[in-house]
């Protein structure tokens, strides 16, 4: 799969860092809200990096038909 | 990188570093793949369509014997045969998760948990484990490397752990801390908050930082399993506690964090008392946009339980729905649906909050346990001042 342009970070929606481990309740890794801006941008730098050398394997075919729930 | 399409664009599972990201159609297009048939229509504002994260519980046995366990696991609890939980894996696979989170009961009582990790990994699924730690070997822990991380259940030094689980496993938890990441692996720890333990939670991080772990997750105590009495009132978070989350919070990170090798992570029972932090409620899109989840039942998040059904979460009922259902997001069965769904979301104080997007309305569980509906939270501190109320 060839990219076609570089992502722009304009386009990324959502970063949630890291794996968590915890098999009850889901988790957000939450001292980036409290990170200079230079630390952040760094990690958004990587990750801006990783999306455009990773090489992409698509999983889970179509999302499920549209309803409701989906405009939460 | 693994990519799942979604109608608004995709989740991108990243592995270095690990990361996952939610993109436009115009970025998953930039990466040279087209939604085709997912992308008919308009890309509305959403959700998952189907978990990202679940947690598969591979088994229901265990000793410890913790007064607060979620899901009353015994000695003489189900384990599932391998078999099943493969087919469950499959499922996985097939609905496009990309996290497996083993739990249980003891993960480790069973001895084909490398296998498993194994199984997971050849369907393209990352597997993170929970574990109490007890008993943990260093060969053990060696044959843990299989997987991204360990979560050790540590709730603190000196007293602290026996005030949540009503025995002193603290030395034994520390232990298993220091093994695993001696043997390569690695570990963060899980900090059920309560009354008797949000005081201790420097001391209890500085700790398990000190032993090798890189992560903490601080857990809301819920009243389920052995929990769901009425010593869950006096367990919880004082108002007072879950109003100083935030800053608690951003004190912890000033304290552990600045070096970048150590996390702080919440679950998202917790989000609703950021809404008492002026800082974090002025600005919801930093939330959103670092990721931060609310209330996930059903919808990010689900649970298989050890009897191989689809609960909303680890802590919520199981459901009618199989593993095999999650491919559809489990858009069947009503009692899924009706956890998925925003709490309180039309009517205030929800309506009028700026963090109800994340939250979602709070945590299903306790509000079930505390008022008899799925919401909203009765313990979110903007819940409690238009109540008039307090949770002292």
């Amino acid at each position: 799969m060839s990219r076609a342009r570089p992502v722009r970070p304009e386009d990324v929606r959502r970063v949630r860092p890291g794996h968590g481990a915890n098999c009850s309740s889901i988790g957000s890794v939450v001292d980036t809200l409290f990170a200079t801006a230079a630390v952040g941008a760094a990690l958004f730098a990587a990750v801006m990096a990783a999306l455009e050398t990773e090489p992409v394997t698509v999983v889970g075919g179509d999302p499920p038909e549209d309803d409701e729930e989906d405009a939460l | 990188m693994i990519l799942r399409l979604e109608r608004w664009g995709a989740w991108v599972k990243l592995a270095d570093p690990a990361a996952i990201v939610a993109l436009d159609r115009d970025a998953v297009r930039a990466l040279g793949v087209d939604g085709g048939r997912a992308w008919d229509g308009p890309a509305r504002p959403g959700g998952p369509s189907r978990p990202v994260e679940v947690h598969l519980a591979v088994t229901a046995r265990c000793g410890a014997g913790c007064t607060g366990c979620y899901l009353d696991a015994r000695p003489d609890g189900l384990e599932p045969p391998f078999e099943a939980l493969v087919t469950a894996l499959d499922a996985m696979r097939d609905a496009g998760v990309f996290t497996v989170a083993f739990g249980g009961g003891e993960p480790t009582t069973r001895d084909d948990l490398d296998a498993l990790a194994d199984a997971a990994r050849a369907r393209g699924l990352t597997p993170v484990l929970t574990t109490s730690g007890l008993g943990l070997s260093s060969a053990r822990a060696e044959r843990l490397r299989a997987f991204a991380q360990v979560n050790v259940s540590y709730d603190g030094p000196d007293g602290a752990y026996a005030s949540v689980r009503g025995f002193d496993g603290a030395a034994a938890a520390e232990a298993a801390i220091a093994r695993l990441s001696a043997a390569g692996v690695r570990v963060g720890v899980n900090v059920v908050l309560t009354r008797a333990s949000f005081p201790r939670l420097r001391e209890t991080m500085a700790r398990a930082r000190a032993l090798g772990a890189v992560e903490a997750q601080l857990l809301r105590y819920k009243p389920a399993g052995r929990a769901a009495s009425l010593d869950y009132l006096a367990q919880r978070l004082t108002s007072a506690q879950a109003c100083s989350l935030g800053p608690t919070l951003r004190a912890l990170t000033d304290a552990f964090c600045q070096s970048g090798d150590f996390h702080v992570r919440i679950d998202c029972a917790l989000v609703p008392f950021l809404s008492a932090d002026p800082d974090l409620a002025g600005d919801p899109a930093r939330l959103s946009r670092w990721g931060v989840f609310g209330c996930e039942a059903a919808a990010a998040l689900s649970a298989v339980t050890a009897e191989g059904r689809v609960a909303p979460c680890s802590f919520g009922p199981a459901s009618a729905a199989r593993p095999a259902d999650l491919a559809r997001g489990c858009r069947d069965d009503a009692e899924l649906r009706r956890w998925r769904r925003p709490a309180g979301a039309s009517a205030e104080p929800c309506a009028s909050c700026s963090l109800a997007l994340v939250c979602k309305g709070g945590c299903k569980v306790v509000a079930s346990f505390v008022s008899g509906a799925l919401g909203p939270d009765p313990e979110c501190p903007r819940v409690v001042a238009r109540r008039g109320g307090g949770a002292a």
